[in-house]
């Protein structure tokens, strides 16, 4: 009799715990989370994308804008690096020394990327080194700057405001990072995403980018992605052994 | 039938920006090729460039090994390649825009091999149409 009883308070112990998680306190793919009651998404971009080079501006998120106005740090990247195109040199070429891409460059190297929508997250996989990135959209806030650890994609909170998903990154790795050729990334890199369907195969974000650190005034740039249904993302790399065979990555030329 | 032209451009201008997409390519001459008639040393199919190793006999007979610099195999296969399409003893012509300070790199352009056949990095629907790989 005392060991049912004993297991009987257990199990109330156990089930009073479960009740007292929040939204925030459940894993993005917990059941608990997943299946709390929520506005049906306007939209699933679940799929894979492919950056549309056709659309004006295409990968590059630069140059800066005639309304950016950059400062310390970065204006002197950004000088130096005028100096080395005009010299036929690549400036700082970190991706090709295996560096992550991070936001937003990632988005638009000229690989897919795979895209799974949950109703409390969206994951993506880049085919350009397997760059992961997540985009929680559970109405949990951002990270405790004291906690969170700082990643090259950032830490992305999506809402919707009507048929748009807002997305707001910040939390950035702040060294070996760029926006564009001679413009850094900074710790203080934040980044906004508008991204709505243009129709079911199109989709289109309007990024808008901020760095108290690195420049005054807002970068502004829009992108477009085509669904493409016949590829699907692969195991890939940066391997030391491939540098050495890209002539490019070894080239005397770089400016490091 | 238009859509199907657009595709096909849209993957011909892919194929194009991908061989520089790794990284940046100020250090390509594009504005110009060079032919490299030689015999493959080595080729490695994988991601996210493959890659090849061309050694061409020189003045004075030196032998002088050319690093080519090609696209992810996804793209490839598109362009009609396998794995197994050049091996190490392949005598091949390869056409690449080489590195602009005269070291014996490139990007690749294209490959002849010996029985003939030339392959691209373009999908074989786009191969018709020029390419004019975009500057970075």
């Amino acid at each position: 009799m005392n060991r049912a009883i004993s297991a009987a308070i257990a199990a109330l112990v156990v089930a009073a715990a479960a009740a007292t998680l929040h939204a925030q306190d459940l894993g993005a793919l917990a059941p608990a989370n997943l299946n709390k009651q929520r506005p049906a998404a306007p939209f699933d971009v679940t799929g894979t994308w492919l950056n549309d080079i056709r659309f004006k501006g295409s990968w590059r998120f630069g140059p800066p804008p005639d309304n950016v106005k950059l400062k310390g740090e970065a204006l002197k990247h950004f000088e130096a690096s005028k100096q080395a195109q005009a010299e036929g040199k690549v400036y700082h070429d970190d991706i090709g020394q295996c560096w992550p891409a991070g936001l937003p460059m990632i988005m638009t190297r000229v690989w897919p990327i795979a895209m799974v929508q949950k109703p409390t997250v969206i994951y993506m996989v880049s085919g350009f080194m397997n760059s992961f990135r997540t985009i929680f959209i559970d109405g949990r806030p951002h990270s405790d700057p004291d906690v969170v650890v700082r990643s090259f994609n950032g830490e992305s909170i999506g809402h919707w405001e009507k048929d748009t998903l807002v997305v707001d990154t910040k939390y950035f790795v702040g060294h070996h990072h760029w926006i564009d050729s001679g413009v850094p990334a900074s710790e203080e890199t934040h980044i906004v995403e508008r991204i709505k369907m243009v129709n079911p195969a199109t989709m289109e974000i309007e990024y808008t980018i901020t760095d108290s650190k690195g420049w005054d005034g807002e970068m502004k740039f829009t992108k477009r992605w085509n669904r493409v249904d016949d590829q699907d993302i692969q195991e890939v790399s940066c391997l030391p052994d491939l540098n050495q065979h890209i002539p490019s990555t070894q080239s005397k030329d770089n400016v490091r | 039938m238009t859509s199907r032209i657009l595709s096909a451009v849209a993957i011909l201008l892919l194929a194009a920006a991908t061989a520089s997409a790794h990284h940046a390519a100020a250090g390509i001459d594009r504005t110009t090729t060079k032919e490299l008639k030689g015999t493959i040393k080595a080729f490695s199919w994988q991601n996210p460039h493959s890659w090849m190793e061309v050694e061409v006999v020189g003045e004075g007979g030196k032998v002088v090994t050319w690093t080519v610099e090609m696209t992810a195999p996804s793209y490839l296969v598109r362009a009609g390649w396998k794995a197994s399409t050049v091996k190490p003893g392949d005598e091949v012509r390869v056409t690449v825009r080489p590195l602009k300070n005269g070291d014996p790199g490139g990007l690749f352009v294209s490959v002849t091999l010996a029985d003939g056949r030339t392959l691209t990095e373009r999908p074989v629907l786009a191969q018709a149409a020029p390419a004019t790989p975009p500057a970075q």
